[in-house]
């Protein structure tokens, strides 16, 4: 016999619930009044449990009245910013470039939490359209400013057939309890070539929540890097699909974690038709108590024969109290597949320590030196110089930082 | 008389439980080259190791002198600055750092312990060029990873040029010979015998007489067991070669 038992809500899950019903999102407002926001007994949050990691929601975001200073600039960038949801108005695009505006929300529904509240709170969601190549780099600035707030932001981009771009956003803002929840929707054309890259430069204070879906047409080529390198809380969620013949996709991420963070990158790719391919590539480093938390699921449909796909995280544990956690997940229906997952973690190697130290090199510094290479592998392949150099930046601040 | 560059007095050293190192005695007066040879699993790398740091190594007893200074308490860092460098015979590689980024860190890393500037980078430059060009290394191969995918010659030659950047006064040569073929063991032997200085001392480690032709040793020594059991000039290693170790194990005995 199977009871109901009523879920007891705290005080974020009653805050959600009026902030819902505020903005009319009734049948939203409905599911977390029945389940509660998920806790470790949901599969894709047994590692993040929402419900103990998220104690209150700070009151839904007012337009800002003031910026704080750039977190990241990248020179020669084309820079589009959204403060507190509000979609800001921006210099002359590059040619090839159309800015505009829509209304609500931009994923594809699904049994998501992060994805539900998004839909419900964003309000205008900000679009571009790339009708060919574009060289500069196209910035996104996400920014949570003033007094804590709840945000809720989108974006939309639609990459013509054959184009390439390079796409960053920055997430960052004012020094207080925000909770960001951030989505952004990214349609690749045929043989379109895209860079995404997404960094989490937020105040320890902040939580931060964003999910990307991605669907890659035929030939399409997709690299995507996420970086948590700020808030206190951050989980990313990944949803590529592949929708054409000779779609393929990078999706690289990385966990950087200092004591009392909690980071979690949670990848849902779907390969949906014949040849196509991907090289999810995470990786993890982990100081102090820190918590780093990987997820990778490949979903080969029935008819996706030929399917190329390998899941790999590697987790670098600075200190004994450090916590890496890796999921990988296959859910194939093909029988014609070569798919695979791989996941390793440990300490510096302690050969490679002593190599480095024998040349002089003093303790710390060959420690760095490891963590930089190891996480090279990711920031390799980004070809625009000072987009590297940025990411070089953001990767040695936390190696020094802390 | 000058103090030796090298002085290793009684020493023992064991890693976990076993003990390896069973009493060496060796004293190396500047300017000289002394080689250590040994069969496979008597110590010989284990030496090197020693001499360089590495933690998995207990020393149990015993000294070692560098220009008379006891190195035991100090860090591998610490012993390099203060002048010793060990040619891997494995060279470790080290995805994601260039070899040059390694190159400029380390020779730094020693400039600032000791007091000194940083290297400007046309000094750097110019430095390894010059270095680099009497062992055949171009600017390609240092742009690479370090050791990453380099040949058993490469290795070794990116060996002896890190050794000809840190100027150390006390050069340990640890099997620099296996991995090479007759070209290459000339290459880095002609790396090596340029570095041979007044102030400078070597301990080459090796399995064959063969790398001996090429860096003509003043001093050989037959290690065994753990310990030095015969020393005598560079015609022991021809004895050696020709009656091999088992009579000098036997004198041991």
């Amino acid at each position: 016999m199977r009871q109901t038992m009523p879920v007891r809500l705290g005080a974020a899950e009653d805050t959600l619930i009026a902030q819902l019903k505020s903005v009319g999102a009734d049948a939203t407002a409905e599911r977390i009044t029945v389940a509660g926001l998920p806790t470790r007994r949901v599969e894709s949050y047994h590692y993040t449990d929402l419900k103990t990691l998220l104690r209150s929601i700070p009151p839904l975001a007012q337009a800002a009245n003031e910026a704080s200073a750039p977190a990241l600039r990248v020179p020669g960038a084309y820079q589009l910013m959204i403060a507190n949801g509000v979609i800001q108005s921006a210099s002359t695009a590059p040619a090839g470039v159309i800015v505009g505006k829509a209304a609500g929300g931009v994923l594809t529904t699904r049994d998501d939490v992060l994805v539900h509240l998004n839909g419900a709170f964003a309000r205008e969601s900000l679009t571009l359209t790339l009708e060919n190549s574009v060289d500069p780099v196209i910035q996104i600035d996400r920014r949570s400013e003033g007094e804590a707030a709840h945000v809720a932001d989108s974006l939309k981009v639609f990459v013509a057939d054959g184009a390439s771009a390079v796409i960053l956003e920055t997430f960052s803002g004012s020094d207080a309890a925000h909770v960001g929840n951030h989505a952004t929707y990214m349609v690749l054309g045929k043989n379109a070539v895209v860079t995404h890259i997404t960094i989490d430069l937020s105040p320890r204070s902040a939580s931060h929540f964003a999910s990307n879906e991605y669907h890659v047409g035929e030939g399409a080529k997709l690299r995507t890097l996420v970086i948590h390198a700020g808030a206190g809380l951050a989980r990313t969620q990944l949803f590529p699909r592949y929708e054409g013949a000779g779609a393929h996709g990078d999706i690289t991420g990385l966990n950087l974690v200092v004591d009392g963070q909690h980071a979690d990158i949670t990848m849902d790719a779907s390969h949906a038709v014949p040849h196509t391919s991907s090289q999810p590539l995470f990786k993890s480093v982990a100081r102090g108590r820190g918590k780093a938390v990987v997820q990778g699921k490949l979903v080969v449909a029935r008819d996706a024969q030929k399917t190329d796909a390998k899941f790999m995280h590697q987790g670098l544990m600075l200190s004994d109290e450090a916590e890496i956690l890796s999921k990988p997940e296959l859910e194939i229906y093909a029988d014609d597949v070569v798919c695979g997952h791989g996941s390793t973690c440990g300490k510096l190697d302690e050969d490679s320590m002593f190599y480095l130290t024998s040349r002089g090199i003093p303790k710390d510094q060959a420690e760095t030196m490891l963590v930089r290479g190891f996480i090279e592998e990711l920031v390799d392949p980004i070809e625009d110089e000072a987009l590297a150099e940025a990411l070089h930046g953001i990767v040695d601040g936390w190696l020094l930082g802390k | 008389m000058t103090t030796p560059i090298l002085e290793i007095r009684n020493l023992h050293a064991r890693i976990e439980e076993r003990e390896i190192l069973k009493g060496v005695n060796l004293t190396i007066p500047a300017g000289q080259v002394h080689a250590v040879m040994g069969r496979n699993g008597s110590g010989k790398s284990t030496l090197s190791y020693v001499l360089a740091g590495k933690e998995d190594y207990e020393v149990t007893e015993g000294e070692i002198l560098l220009n008379g200074e006891n190195i035991l308490e100090m860090e591998p860092a610490e012993r390099a600055v203060a002048g010793i460098f060990l040619a891997f015979q494995y060279p470790i590689e080290i995805p994601g750092v260039a070899t040059m980024t390694f190159l400029k860190a380390a020779m730094n890393a020693q400039r600032k312990a000791r007091g000194e500037g940083e290297l400007s980078t046309p000094d750097f430059m110019r430095a390894v060029k010059e270095a680099g060009a009497q062992l055949n290394i171009d600017a390609d191969m240092l742009k690479r990873p370090l050791n990453v995918g380099f040949s058993g010659g490469e290795k070794k030659r990116a060996e002896i040029l890190q050794m000809a950047l840190l100027k150390p006064t006390l050069c340990v040569l640890d099997e620099t010979d296996s991995g090479l073929d007759i070209d290459a063991l000339q290459v880095v032997s002609k790396g090596v015998n340029a570095l041979r200085a007044d102030n400078r001392s070597m301990l080459v480690i090796t399995h064959y007489q063969r790398l001996l032709n090429h860096i003509v040793p003043d001093v050989v020594h037959v290690f065994s067991d753990g310990r030095i059991v015969e020393s005598g000039d560079k015609d022991l290693a021809l004895q050696l070669e020709a009656k091999g170790y088992a009579d000098f194990d036997g004198a041991a005995a």
